[in-house]
């Protein structure tokens, strides 16, 4: 048995897939290629095997690192795992602050807290289309107590650090991109993120019935490649969920003063390390 | 394809709900009703009606809230929202008004538990109807952690409540764009009580919570804005119940609070002070401010009468965290809340219950209206 399972694995590893600009797939980065976005994370592939990823601005008052590791494949689809890890305590404790900029009350002191997230990832190409699922499991480990009213009751913040003050969450998704032309490209995604229980967790549930267990983001982005070292994305993104005060939809991004919606402009760029 | 394309169309426009919510001149409020309304419901007998004024502090009580006191909390605990609300539900029952007109009443902030005030009033008190104007909404008030915010002014009533109608009022002049963005849009509410019509005449309930901070003419643009409404529903031939919080004292009244209010290491009143007076407790910022309300005395039948609203017994409001000494809370001491009628109050009838300071910075203020007689 476990000459097969060895087996499976070598076998895995001899048929992984590298491809650039896809992230959200089971596929990695060539070796020592680099990508980086306005705001995507700045990813390396180390080895044929291994891809590394971090968001670089946000990493000193939130260090961050995301591991994607080939895994072998599964019923005809490549597959990887990815492992991320975030210490977003200093960036909240910076955000808890008086007068403009203060997102979380200034007397709420966050304590230490590490997000591990564990996804599992299958890619396919089918019927003229490149298909990844994900799905995984997210904890969130708090070392001191962790007030439920210093939450930031935004879409897409909200849920994401939902996972500390419910411990857990999990979370799933669905990518399908196409190729429109040689350099045009259109990419499709649905994540799901449930944090399971977290109206459990209220001090006082007869106050904030819906402290929102889930939310839905769906994304539509248009690309063009203009070639393996730059490339644009533009499109919408769209976040339904549901919130401590109710369900509650927006399509990002959106200026609050102009009170409009504008579409994402994300530019990236990639290059290969040379020893 | 149609339905896909109306789904499609209803979630744009929802998604595309404004961050801040701004209003225009005139537009609908929100309508309540009590959980329980259909089985409660009242049959009005031709007496007199009880109205009262409370502007009940989004249910905080004495908590020390930064934006109006010398506190820097900005987040109530679930138990003390809880604990105040269920007391102001037991203070309304006790007062048996026919009609409530409320101030600062939240509707799921996270500073009070994204509670709905409105309806956890109308669901725990002998109040059937309610009609809400918000004062402030914003998806997320990016300072001091404030976060989500719904709050404004309400008419709770036994009967029903119809044609209501938001009043926008001048926003301040002395503030940024991106500071009056996130501010209050205050406003005045009315709405109509078919059941209560005098003689054939309409009957209506407003409420106005004037600008507290302002220190340009935008009180004076309030209360004249105040007296158009009122003129109008009086030339049209309506009866009307009225008040709110005016946020301004009562002529012959002290008008400057700055020592009273002063929080420590605060300057106020010498030479190098920037402001000059502290917001909010000067109410001489422009000419004429300490006889704002003489039109309205003038004009109608005051629930507090011009040889009493100047006695300590009718004062309405203290900042809550202002002290005699350091012991000893100020629980009142400058009247801001008031009642009017076209109609007639019953002699007497006007009181201010400061038993219960501890709920709220305000006190309510209550009358009995004397039906007109055919």
């Amino acid at each position: 048995m476990k000459k097969i399972i060895l087996l499976c694995l070598f076998n895995g590893l001899l048929l992984a897939e590298t491809k650039s600009w896809d992230s959200h797939s089971a596929y990695l980065l060539p070796q020592k290629r680099w990508e980086l976005g306005l705001f995507q994370p700045f990813r390396f592939g180390y080895s044929e095997t291994i891809e590394y990823s971090t968001f670089p601005l946000w990493f000193f008052v939130m260090p961050n690192i995301a591991i994607k590791r080939i895994e072998s494949d599964m019923a005809g689809f490549n597959t990887a795992s990815r492992f991320k890890l975030v210490y977003p305590t200093p960036l909240l404790n910076m955000l808890a602050k008086t007068g403009i900029g203060g997102m979380i009350d200034p007397n709420f002191q966050m304590p230490p807290m590490l997000g591990l997230s564990a996804s599992w990832l299958m890619s396919k190409p089918m019927i003229g289309l490149d298909l990844t699922v994900n799905g995984g499991l997210d904890l969130g480990i708090v070392l001191g107590d962790l007030d439920h009213r210093s939450n930031i009751d935004l879409p897409l913040v909200y849920h994401r650090l939902g996972m500390f003050y419910n411990k857990w969450g999990m979370h799933t998704g669905l990518d399908v991109q196409k190729n429109l032309t040689e350099k045009i490209q259109v990419l499709v995604d649905l994540d799901i993120r449930l944090l399971p229980g977290l109206a459990d967790v209220q001090i006082n549930p007869d106050l904030a019935k819906l402290m929102g267990d889930y939310s839905l983001e769906h994304k539509l982005l248009l690309i063009w490649n203009q070639s393996d070292r730059f490339r644009i994305m533009t499109g919408y993104k769209f976040v339904k969920g549901e919130y401590p005060y109710g369900s509650d939809i927006r399509f990002l991004p959106y200026i609050p003063m102009m009170e409009k919606w504008i579409p994402i402009i994300e530019l990236q760029w990639a290059g290969k390390r040379i020893k | 394809m149609e339905r896909i394309i109306s789904i499609t169309g209803i979630f744009l426009i929802l998604a595309c709900d404004p961050f801040v919510t701004e209003f225009p001149d005139s537009s609908n409020p929100v309508m309540f009703k009590a959980a329980n309304a259909s089985d409660t419901t009242y049959v009005y007998d031709g007496f007199e009606i009880k109205v009262v004024t409370w502007n009940i502090r989004f249910g905080i009580g004495r908590f020390p809230f930064f934006g109006d006191s010398c506190g820097d909390s900005v987040i109530a605990d679930d138990e003390s929202v809880e604990a105040n609300m269920v007391a102001i539900a037991e203070a309304i029952n006790a007062m048996d008004a026919d009609i409530i007109l409320l101030q600062e009443v939240d509707l799921e902030s996270k500073r009070t538990g994204y509670l709905n005030q409105v309806q956890y009033l109308l669901d725990n008190t002998y109040l059937n109807y309610g009609s809400y104007a918000s004062m402030w909404e914003a998806d997320y008030i990016p300072s001091d952690g404030v976060g989500r915010i719904n709050t404004g002014n309400a008419i709770l009533s036994k009967y029903e409540l119809t044609d209501a109608e938001r009043i926008q009022l001048r926003l301040r002049t002395d503030q940024s764009d991106l500071i009056q963005y996130f501010y209050l849009r205050r406003n005045i509410i009315k709405a109509k009580i078919p059941v209560l019509s005098q003689s054939g005449k309409d009957f209506f309930a407003v409420n106005i919570h004037a600008t507290a901070f302002a220190t340009d003419d935008t009180k004076e643009q309030h209360i004249n804005k105040y007296i158009e409404v009122l003129g109008n529903i009086d030339a049209g031939g309506g009866i009307f119940v009225t008040g709110g919080d005016l946020n301004s004292v009562p002529p012959g009244s002290v008008i400057d609070f700055c020592e009273s209010d002063m929080c420590v290491n605060d300057n106020f009143h010498t030479d190098n002070a920037d402001p000059y007076h502290k917001e909010g407790s000067y109410f001489e910022n422009f000419s004429g401010e300490p006889d704002i309300l003489v039109p309205l005395y003038d004009t109608y039948d005051p629930a507090i009468d011009t040889a009493s609203y100047n006695l300590p017994d009718h004062f309405t409001h203290a900042p809550s965290t202002s002290m005699i000494n350091d012991t000893t809370v100020t629980m009142y001491d400058r009247k801001l809340d008031y009642l009017f009628t076209n109609g007639t109050w019953d002699s007497g009838s006007g009181s201010t219950d400061q038993s219960v300071w501890e709920l709220s910075d305000h006190m309510p203020v209550s009358a009995i209206f004397m039906p007109a007689s055919d």
